[in-house]
């Protein structure tokens, strides 16, 4: 197990180093390079000359690109353009923006996937297993902000059941030590901040999950039709045991078995979703905030976010990864 | 399990929805000392001296305070920092007495050196903060520093000339030559008056200016602490957030009712509707035209139109060729459905304009007008006449993510445009990019041959529309006239209100025959308010006079 | 992008072992949602390649007189789907816009397919050091979520139609890639490859006349899948700002997009084009699934 984990901890270097790459160039190839963006209207040819200097634009590109790397390890990921605070500052309060919708989606996608497939599994072929199905491929059918949109003038507008906008109430005083509003509201005590945040959270979710929710339900109810009928279930109710319990114990636990892959790669989806949702129901997350950077130019949150972002992804992904093999031991030796 | 599990799921579903049906109704008239208002974009800082953009104007507004102010709802010039005013025979120097007794926010007694020190960091600016983008303002209404940038205008052809104090509570302003225009100008907001001390103490010049023009300050001043003389001071300001303003216990004149405004981004005009429709705004601005209907039909919300001061226009960039030839420019002219537009789009309270200046105008020229309908066949003759050979190419731009109340769709005017143009000889070649930072900038550096663009007055005086754009030789237009620019000066200088008015007429008639741009919609913007907000007047130059501190819940 | 993927990771375990095209199609008939599928993209195809014989207006001609009163009248018989906010016929506008997702739709998927392809092969084909170094180049492209490379892409490119189908296509890549590879690497050890090789068949030649066309099924469902999300992403990125220079072409992201400010006046103008979308993209999951399911049984979600 250890040898797994350290082998694929070593892969991991190769990646990241190659994401440096991919974004230290990337940036450079954006239409107007951080050359043009810092320098001045009026600037003479030396002063051209010395900012050049300064920020080491003169150098050969590996040196350029091994100063870069040095400023990210220290860990000074220097200051938004854009919003003139600094990119970790920015980081500190809009990370947990975009963890707090995406657990939100997947709670809801799996909350409702995981009966759905089951369900649908258990009446096989039944009226609500075609209406699932249809359902679920509907689901992945719509874009997420036309959803979004729909939502909103639902839910928001014409009933006014749920805001339309941002994380918290506009009026709202609330502290928050961690930036997970909802978390936030516990700590301090303040569970009317906790609502808050969580109705603010709902039509967002809502939007986000419906792709994850269409496929988990089709995959747990493949997953559950796969495995009732394996031997061992056979032979659990062979043995007598009531159907419930065979459920529980045995069919869950081992249809959930994929289901699990499936939620890890869906990380993507929801990081890719969030820059959508989060502009429709103006939510200041990771997703809004790297869509305006690319907007407004900003190059240092492009550096230091988006790198991180691609890190945070990339480790998820592995932990992920870790955890099938824990759960599934035919995976390690692959 | 399956049984148990949909009632669950049921029970559970139904809960939610009682749960956040119940806790919908807004509660909101509670805190009647707050008001939420919809600012379209994050400001872009809080120093009035260095920002052009109506956001930012906003809640500077309400910090600051200028030596003279406005009439609610009028362009008359009333008292606010100072108290009275004389000018010298030769008009070349304005002497004001200055009100006693007011305190900057942070406890700077406010006097005659507080006055100057102002000015004189204004004339003083540093090379990088003289850009177009920055200090806009000084330059439009004074021109020239003490230490120009290359190429820059320099003291001996900037209207201003010094500030002196005398004593404490009387301050003159030294001019180079008579201006009719000066005493409004410096009612700007942009002229608003900051505490020497903080000015000194957060570095309010230092920083870097990009290549697009934006301000990057290394130090504190317009982003946390921009500290006057106004009924409300700066709380905080989360950027992307919100920005909270608190009353200013240190103000001189009436307390304001409303304690605290809260400024809320929203970038998607349509979500500042559903956010007031579903009382989590209490106010925005520049409501789009198709919602008009919407919101005067709700008895919560009431629609405040402003006079229609606000001009839409074509601008043409005549150093780019056929732009300089007129004969082109004409068919230009023929070529644009600019009434069927100003109808169609601005929610019945767009006009369409055939001049540069709006009617409400002295100046506004009644009669000797060229007037251009749209007529796409006179047009293709006119192309020909100039010696091309239809359809001919041109560059046209257009912004996306702003709204204006000269343009609320700019993609709409747009697309309307192209296609008008299309058929009246020309080929339409599209070029759009966003507002800030691209447009402007590019516009500004009259990198487009033709362009959407209009204006929004900062003082109802025809000088603010024709000399600021016609006086001079701009990059943005390629226009030289030296004529024009002479019959400008001349009619800015004038002291006799009927002389001026008959220039600034000629300036008017000229304007449209020489065709530099093609004006087409008189607009009015509109702002929107809850019902429960009480004494709001509308100003003819918009949020620059509409102070909050007049307001209240009914 | 990322929907695509999760479906070719389940096909990426089963390469196709042998499913042969007349028994797939026999099977795929039978399948109800696939016959659905066809019909919905059946139907999509031929508006778009005959929507300039189908509407009866142009898509471009604005007739500002029909929304002088505000926007926007709505169905009514002259103009069945009413008229858009410059008084265009929203009927011609959405027959229209099935051309320009179908172009885009195939674009896009070319794109992705024919680089992915060749990668792929190279990968699987032509041993270790070419195999580790297009893989790690994938990982790369797959470590990034396929809306945000697309933007990154788009973003580089510059705003333009052409650059955002080009966009989606290359983040679509990896996933071809990865699919050829492992149906490469799965069957280089057939006995008949084995046997061409003894005989001295050039590796090309056994690429590209054996290996390759084998691997087609997962690939085809793949591509019709990946065009499913193609149409969908594209009008991510144009609602994002990142669409056409000139907006007046039909085209239903963009058209939803602009009906967004009208969204409380004439809610049919966002609901119609959004609609068109889900239907469209409906069709092609559909496809998708059923040729999934016929191509290999082992794989049925039954």
């Amino acid at each position: 197990m250890l040898r797994f984990i350290v082998r694929r901890l070593l892969l991991l270097i190769p990646i990241l180093i190659g994401l440096s790459i991919l974004v230290f160039v990337w940036i450079r190839a954006l239409p107007g390079s951080p050359a043009e963006s810092l320098l001045g209207e009026h600037a003479t040819p030396e002063a051209v000359a010395q900012i050049r200097h300064q920020y080491g634009l003169d150098e050969p590109v590996y040196v350029q690109y091994w100063a870069y790397l040095k400023t990210l390890a220290s860990g000074d990921l220097g200051t938004s353009i854009a919003s003139t605070r600094t990119v970790t500052y920015e980081l500190e309060h809009r990370f947990p923006a975009t963890i707090e919708l995406a657990l939100a989606a997947m709670i809801f996608a799996i909350g409702v996937g995981v009966p759905l497939g089951f369900l649908s599994a258990k009446r096989y072929r039944s009226g609500v297993d075609h209406a699932g199905l249809a359902a679920s491929l509907i689901g992945i059918s719509i874009p997420i902000f036309f959803l979004a949109i729909i939502l909103k003038y639902i839910f928001s507008v014409r009933l006014g059941w749920l805001p339309s906008i941002g994380r918290e109430d506009t009026l709202s005083e609330a502290e928050h030590p961690t930036n997970f509003y909802v978390l936030d509201g516990i700590i301090t005590g303040n569970l009317g901040a906790s609502w808050d945040a969580i109705r603010h959270l709902i039509l967002p979710a809502i939007a986000l999950g419906s792709i994850p929710l269409a496929i988990i339900s089709r995959i747990t109810r493949a997953s559950v039709l796969d495995v009732q009928n394996e031997d061992y279930v056979r032979t659990a109710r062979a043995k007598g045991l009531a159907p419930r319990t065979v459920d529980r114990r045995h069919v869950m636990r081992n249809a959930l078995l994929p289901v699990t892959t499936i939620i890890g790669l869906q990380m993507g989806l929801l990081l890719s979703g969030a820059v959508l949702t989060e502009t429709v129901f103006a939510i200041p997350g990771m997703g809004s905030w790297l869509k305006e950077a690319i907007f407004n130019r900003d190059y240092p949150v492009l550096q230091g976010g988006i790198l991180f972002l691609a890190i945070v992804f990339v480790f998820v992904n592995l932990l992920v990864d870790i955890t099938y093999a824990l759960l599934n031991p035919r995976v390690r030796v692959s | 399990m399956a049984k148990g599990l949909k009632l669950a799921l049921a029970l559970g579903a139904v809960a939610l929805l009682t749960a956040t049906a119940a806790f919908a109704a807004s509660d909101r008239g509670a805190a009647s000392d707050t008001l939420v208002y919809g600012a379209s974009a994050d400001p872009s800082l809080l120093d009035p001296s260095l920002t052009s953009d109506g956001e930012s104007l906003r809640p500077t507004g309400q910090i600051f305070d200028s030596l003279v102010g406005f009439k609610k709802g009028t362009s008359t010039v009333v008292p606010s920092l100072a108290t009275k005013w004389t000018t010298s025979k030769n008009q070349l120097a304005w002497t004001f007495k200055l009100r006693k007794g007011v305190q900057f926010s942070d406890g700077t007694p406010f006097n005659a050196a507080a006055v100057c020190a102002n000015f004189t960091r204004w004339y003083s600016f540093p090379a990088p903060l003289q850009s177009d983008a920055l200090s806009y303002y000084w330059q439009t209404v004074f021109g020239g520093f003490a230490k120009p940038a290359p190429g820059g205008l320099g003291p001996d052809k900037s209207l201003y000339k010094g500030c002196k104090a005398h004593g404490q509570y009387s301050v003159s302003i030294l001019l180079r030559r008579p201006s009719s225009s000066f005493l409004a100008a410096i009612g700007l907001p942009n002229f608003g008056i900051a505490s020497p001390t903080a000015l000194k103490k957060y570095e309010a010049d230092a920083g870097t200016v990009d290549a697009t023009g934006v301000f990057h300050p290394t130090g504190t001043f317009a982003t946390q602490h921009p500290i006057g003389t106004g009924p409300y001071m700066l709380q905080s300001w989360t950027p992307g957030n919100k920005m909270v303003l608190v009353a200013n216990p240190k103000y001189w004149g009436p307390k304001p009712k409303i304690k605290r405004i809260i400024y809320i981004p929203i970038g998607d005009p349509s979500a500042r509707l559903q956010a007031l429709q579903s009382g989590e705004i209490q106010a925005y601005d520049n409501v789009a035209p198709q919602d008009f209907a919407t919101i005067k039909g709700n008895k919560k919300f009431k629609l405040y139109l402003r006079p229609p001061t606000s001009l839409g226009y074509v601008g043409i960039n005549q150093s780019l060729p056929p732009m300089n030839n007129p004969l082109v420019r004409q068919a230009v002219a023929y070529g644009l459905n600019g009434a069927a537009v100003a109808k169609a789009f601005y929610g019945g309270v767009g006009t369409p304009a055939t001049q540069f200046l709006p009617p409400s105008l002295a100046g506004f020229a009644k009669k000797g007008v060229p007037v251009f309908k749209y007529d796409p066949a006179k047009s293709i003759a006119l192309l020909k006449q100039a010696g091309l050979t239809p359809p001919v190419k041109i560059d046209f731009w257009w912004p996306t993510s702003v709204s204006r109340p000269y343009m609320p769709d700019p993609q709409r005017n747009f697309e309307a445009f192209a296609a008008s143009l299309n058929k009246a000889g020309f080929q339409v070649e599209a070029h759009s990019s966003p507002w800030r930072p691209d447009y402007r900038a590019g516009v500004q550096a009259g990198k487009a041959q033709l362009f959407l663009f209009g204006w929004n007055p900062d003082f109802i005086d025809p000088a603010n529309y024709l000399n600021v754009h016609f006086g001079s030789k701009t990059a943005q237009f390629g226009f030289d006239n030296q004529a024009l620019f002479t019959l400008l000066a001349k009619a800015d200088a004038a002291s006799n209100a009927d002389a001026r008015a008959a220039l600034y007429q000629q300036a008017s008639i000229q304007v449209m025959k020489q065709l530099p741009v093609i004006p087409y919609v008189w607009a009015a913007g509109a702002i929107v308010f809850d019902s429960s907000v009480k004494g709001f007047v509308p100003s003819p130059v918009g949020t620059v006079n509409e102070p909050m501190s007049s307001l209240s819940f009914g | 992008m990322s929907v695509a993927e999760i479906e070719a990771h389940e096909l990426e375990g089963h390469p196709a072992a042998g499913g042969l095209w007349s028994d797939a199609w026999r099977r795929l008939r039978k399948n109800p949602g696939a016959i659905v599928g066809f019909v919905l993209v059946g139907l999509f195809v031929f508006v778009g390649i005959f929507a300039p014989w189908l509407a009866p207006h142009s898509p471009l001609d604005q007739d500002l007189s029909l929304i002088a009163n505000g926007c926007c009248p709505g169905p009514s018989r002259e103009h069945w789907f009413g008229v858009d906010e410059l008084g265009r016929d929203e009927f011609s506008r959405v027959l229209y816009g099935a051309r320009s997702s179908l172009v885009i739709g195939v674009v896009a998927v070319a794109v992705g397919m024919s680089v992915g392809l060749v990668l792929g092969a190279i990968a699987g084909y032509f041993g270790r050091y070419s195999d580790s170094i297009v893989m790690r180049l994938m990982d790369i492209m797959l470590a990034i979520p396929g809306l945000l490379l697309a933007i990154g892409v788009a973003a580089m490119l510059g705003p333009g139609r052409w650059q955002i189908m080009v966009a989606v296509g290359v983040a679509s890549i990896p996933i071809f890639a990865r699919l050829v590879r492992g149906s490469i690497l799965a069957q280089r050890e057939n006995d008949f490859v084995l046997a061409a090789r003894s005989v001295g068949v050039p590796r090309r030649s056994i690429l590209v006349s054996h290996i390759l066309p084998n691997s087609m099924s997962p690939v085809i469902v793949a591509g019709t899948l990946a065009l499913a999300t193609a149409i969908i992403d594209v009008a991510g990125l144009t609602f994002l700002g990142l669409g056409a220079q000139d907006p007046s072409q039909p085209e239903w992201g963009a058209m939803l997009t602009n009906a967004n400010n009208y969204l409380q006046n004439a809610p049919f103008l966002a609901i119609i084009p959004g609609l068109a979308i889900v239907i469209s993209v409906l069709g092609f999951n559909l496809i998708g699934d059923g040729l999934r399911e016929a191509i290999d049984p082992k794989l049925r979600s039954r």
